[in-house]
């Protein structure tokens, strides 16, 4: 089939929110287009790949690379992609293929807490997202169902409607690490989409411990399935074509996208409606490159709100070996976590968080820490095994406010196509500082509940990214402090909508993929019934 | 005032205790019906998902056409409220409806043919009394002529179908006798396993030795397939109808294992051994375990990876190993071992068959039992020719069989199977008798004619 130059409503992006949307947008009888920079690969190839990765630790590894279509590296160097520019590195990872970032994850999908819709009217800081959890509740539950999710009914997201999957049974840490601390603190099954049972076609998990990079049987939801799910509901895909130009017209409605296929011709597409679902940070990157004379200094962006309140989790964490064999890497990655600092009114002087318990096998982490200790012989078989055993590794999701200085613009490095690469500007304020404080003090009475030796803190000052990469295009009822309004409709641009995890104008205390999908089949909803009354 | 009263009052007790005592007669039948009816598997055909129980609508491919399964609910308008036990039992045991038309044999009533009285009048009472009423009709059953003409049915039924019950055999065991009576009726198990000739009846003299239902093969479950080296014990046979599994590391897929999850894992475990026993008539001692008879299957030597070494590692790979590292390793191990319970392939009974249909079916659409660890299906991620190679990787490279499966048969079975000949032979046949009978008018009327002439 040749490929087309108009239809109904181009989406950019074939990642998980962008086809969740195409897919809804195209069973209503709309022809749609889904434009992806990257390559399709399947899941068989990237587990080949996996296996023969040097880098198991290295959870891009076993995804395609592209200079056509570049996305940050990090191993076994730094590959530069993203300019860093402020205070503390801003390392994104994300995936430029056909299904996106969420092929490798370990399938959080959370619920945001109710009060996280109304940060500033209740705390005084950050801000006041233009919808209420009232209003996306059951949005909430259509994702949910798409993705089969299983959790506990006690994370402090309020839902009519049960969950749609039993949880995978607790693994032999999550049961020991539960029992041990409580009443202090309550360990709690996480919100994850992975199957306890057969669901859609997939089967359950069997405890591969390998959800990330990849699950190899599809028991867990992810992107790639989202996608396969657009095309087949007869979405046409066309993937190795890169997005470099939104082209409006005189009354600045978005008139075409131009995009360069992987051997550099361009194209142009036109429609009635664009989408962008490009990523976080690549969306507003073309946003910024799309400049013109009645739009000097991008689309969407005539207030200068694209790519700004950059946010994640800054995230510091802790291992020890706890007084008894645990044995992680049996079972999901990760299974549970303790949710009681995720809200409260200590959010008016400090940053909320949830404290993540890893799952993942320690094996890899302890044999370089045992050899580097000079370990060698029988002993170092021994301190292996001991340590494997009981190694914990605990992190946190710590909610960043959104501030104006942390954003995404144009880096003057250019990639193989000749399109800018991103420039990152992040640092973190006093409001995580105290979080972080309140976390380390955490971390020290579960060490100690847990009889923990062998304590390590990472490094004081340093944070880690979490991926949950958000704000850069905000909604928001005032479009002096926000790109997109309650639907995801940008303001300056009738035509064009923007879905992802961008559009959330806070980060929250959980990972951001459920309520990403959420608000894209909304806006999906909306556009059809716009279509409707046209 | 009182006397009449109390004496009134212990009447009525006493009818009341009558009618319990019927009731719990009644209550007794319907459930033993209610057992049978999963022993019949009844709700296979008859239950649909989102209809109410035995309310019918499911639709049963044949190779003639959809079959949609009727209600059997005890709707007087559109099930079978209206039915006499002996309309009811001549619907089951002879295939004839209460209007006098007959069925097709989707309906496996050449099996239940052998059901007893006894057993009728139980499953008669659980349709009856037992089964919600559902006024509802199901699709109708439109097939390609001549099979639409229900009249057809009677010359076949003459020609194929056994009237006689089962009697049972007095020099076996009563479990034995048990055992023959489920698995020739109830059971229906040769309604798959036998093969069909070119009427589609069921070949007796090749009873359970294996037929292909298109797709999925039923494998030979003669007594010789069974006990032939590494054999099945009564043991292991009971327990796969139980839960799908068995100790020779069998493992059901498709058509068994809804066999086994609507129907046998339900049944007792007294009635699985019985089948066990009629089926597989040798001492189960005699067999030896399937592990220490199996051929070693070949492991297939690992290359270990230093660096990126990949292009040559694959290079050196077949696809079928490949395709096998890539998508079956993960949960049946690099060899086939098996992985912490997920089921070993290397002695798997399925590469023991005369073909590799059902690793390919296996492969195509998944295993996905509605409890358990399922198996993701392939046919959206694979193309014919990686199931192909990777049927034979398993057949040959990790069974030691020496049989393969072609992309072509991949692609069939894709497809749904090779479309029946049955509908051209049975066409073609009336095009020939048309042309015998013109031939015959036309040689009367010539012969008349010189008659008169003459």
């Amino acid at each position: 089939m040749s490929n087309p130059n108009s239809a109904d409503v181009v989406v950019i992006g074939a990642g998980v929110t962008g086809a969740l949307l195409a897919t809804r947008l195209a069973k209503t009888g709309k022809s749609v287009l889904l434009l992806e920079s990257g390559p399709r690969m399947g899941r068989d190839q990237l587990v080949e790949r996996f296996r023969s990765s040097a880098f198991k630790s290295d959870f891009m590894a076993p995804y395609p690379y592209s200079p056509l279509a570049p996305h940050p590296r990090y191993t076994p160097e730094p590959n530069g992609y993203l300019q860093q520019k402020g205070p503390h590195a801003f390392n994104a990872q994300y995936i430029r293929m056909f299904g996106g970032t969420s092929w490798h994850w370990a399938a959080q999908l959370w619920r945001y807490v109710p009060n996280d819709f109304r940060q500033h009217s209740l705390y005084g800081v950050g801000k006041d997202w233009p919808i209420s959890y009232d209003d996306l509740e059951d949005y909430y539950y259509q994702a949910e169902v798409i993705a089969g999710v299983g959790g506990s009914p006690e994370s402090g997201s309020p839902r009519k409607h049960p969950f749609p999957m039993e949880r995978v049974p607790a693994s032999w840490l999550q049961q020991r690490v539960t029992a041990r601390l409580a009443p202090e603190f309550t360990v709690l099954d996480d919100s994850t989409g992975r199957n306890s049972r057969n669901y859609d076609g997939r089967p359950a998990c069997c405890g591969n411990n390998n959800c990330m990079p990849l699950c190899p049987i599809d028991a867990q939801y992810h992107g790639g399935l989202a996608a396969q799910q657009a095309e087949d509901s007869g979405v046409q895909v066309i993937t190795e074509a890169v997005v470099y130009r939104l082209e409006h017209d005189e009354k600045g409605r978005i008139a075409a996208v131009h995009y360069y296929d992987w051997n550099k011709v361009s194209h142009r597409i036109t429609a009635q409606t664009f989408v962008l679902a490009a990523n976080a940070i690549e969306t507003p990157k073309l946003l910024l490159m799309s400049v013109s004379d009645k739009f000097p200094q991008g689309i969407a962006n005539a207030r200068d709100n694209v790519g700004r309140n950059l946010c994640d989790h800054p995230a510091i964490g802790v291992t020890f070996d706890v007084d008894e064999e645990i044995w992680p890497g049996r079972g999901p990655v990760s299974p549970c976590s303790i949710g009681q600092f995720r809200d409260g009114d200590f959010r008016a002087e400090h940053a909320p968080f949830r404290i993540d318990i890893s799952n993942a096998s320690q094996v890899a982490s302890v044999t370089k820490e045992v050899l580097a200790e000079g370990y060698f012989g029988k002993r170092l078989e021994e301190q292996i095994l001991f340590r494997a055993a009981r190694r914990l590794s605990i992190k946190n999701a710590l909610e960043q406010l959104p501030d104006r200085n942390n954003r995404v613009t144009l880096g003057d490095k250019k990639d193989e196509l000749g399109l800018p690469v991103p420039a990152l500007y992040w640092n973190v304020d006093d409001y995580v500082v105290k979080g972080t404080e309140k976390t380390r003090a955490a971390y020290d009475a579960i060490a100690a509940r847990l009889g923990g030796t062998n304590i390590k803190h990472s490094k004081s000052g340093a944070f880690s990214n979490r991926q949950h990469i958000t704000g850069t295009l905000s909604m928001g009822l005032d479009p002096a402090t926000s790109v997109t309004d309650a639907w995801g409709r940008a303001h300056d641009h009738e035509n064009l909508f923007m879905v992802g995890t961008g559009v959330m104008p806070t980060v929250g205390t959980c990972n951001v993929t459920l309520t990403a999908m959420a608000l894209a089949l909304r806006t999906a909803d909306k556009i059809i019934e716009e279509s409707r009354h046209a | 005032m009182r006397k009449p009263f109390k004496r009134l009052l212990a009447l009525l007790s006493l009818l009341g205790a009558v009618a319990l005592a019927h009731a719990a007669d009644d209550a007794q039948l319907i459930k033993r019906g209610e057992y049978l009816a999963v022993a019949g598997d009844c709700a296979a055909c008859h239950s649909e998902k989102g209809r109410a129980p035995f309310s019918g609508g499911h639709p049963i491919s044949s190779p003639l056409g959809t079959i949609y399964s009727t209600n059997i609910t005890p709707s007087k308008t559109h099930g079978i409220g209206q039915y006499t036990p002996e309309q009811f039992a001549a619907a089951l045991r002879r295939g004839v409806r209460a209007d006098g038309s007959n069925l097709y044999p989707a309906m496996p009533y050449t099996a239940y043919a052998r059901l007893n009285d006894e057993d009728v009048a139980a499953l008669y009472a659980y349709f009856m009394q037992g089964v919600q009423p559902v006024d509802q009709a199901p699709p109708a059953t439109a097939l390609p002529f001549p099979f639409n003409i229900r009249m057809s049915m009677k010359a076949w039924n003459w020609l194929f179908l056994d009237t006689k019950p089962f009697e049972p055999d007095p020099a076996q065991s009563a479990q034995w006798n048990r055992g023959a009576y489920l698995v020739q009726g109830l059971a229906h198990c040769s309604t798959c396993h036998t093969p069909r000739n070119v009427l589609m009846a069921e070949q007796l003299e090749r009873r359970l030795q294996g037929a292909s239902l298109g797709t999925w093969y039923a494998p030979d479950i003669s007594p010789a397939a069974l006990q032939a080296k590494p054999a099945w014990t009564r043991a292991m046979l009971a327990d796969y109808l139980a839960s799908g599994h068995a100790a020779n590391g069998a493992t059901a897929g498709g058509p068994m294992l809804e066999a086994i999850e609507k129907s046998f894992s339900r049944m007792t475990r007294e009635d699985l051994d019985a089948m066990a026993t009629y089926l597989l008539p040798a001492s189960p001692a005699a067999a030896a375990p399937a592990s220490a008879t199996a051929p070693a299957a070949a492991v297939p030597a690992l290359t270990p990876v230093q660096g990126d070494d990949t292009p040559q590692a694959l290079a050196a790979m077949s696809v079928g190993a490949r395709v096998y590292m890539n998508n079956c390793a993960s949960c049946h191990n690099t060899g086939g071992q098996g992985l912490n319970g997920l089921p070993s392939l290397q002695q798997h009974p399925l590469l023991r068959q005369p073909n590799a249909d059902n690793v390919a079916m296996a492969i195509l659409e998944g295993v996905l039992p509605e409890h358990g660890q399922g198996m993701i299906g392939f046919a959206h991620t694979l193309n014919d020719g990686e199931i192909a190679a990777v049927t034979n990787y398993l057949m040959q490279d990790l069974g030691g069989s020496k049989v393969s499966i072609s992309a072509e048969r991949v692609k069939a079975l894709r497809a749904g199977g090779e479309p029946s000949p049955l509908l051209w032979v049975a066409r073609g046949g009336m095009v020939l008798l048309v042309l015998v009978l013109l031939g015959v008018a036309l040689w009367w009327r010539r012969r008349s004619k010189s008659g008169t002439a003459g």
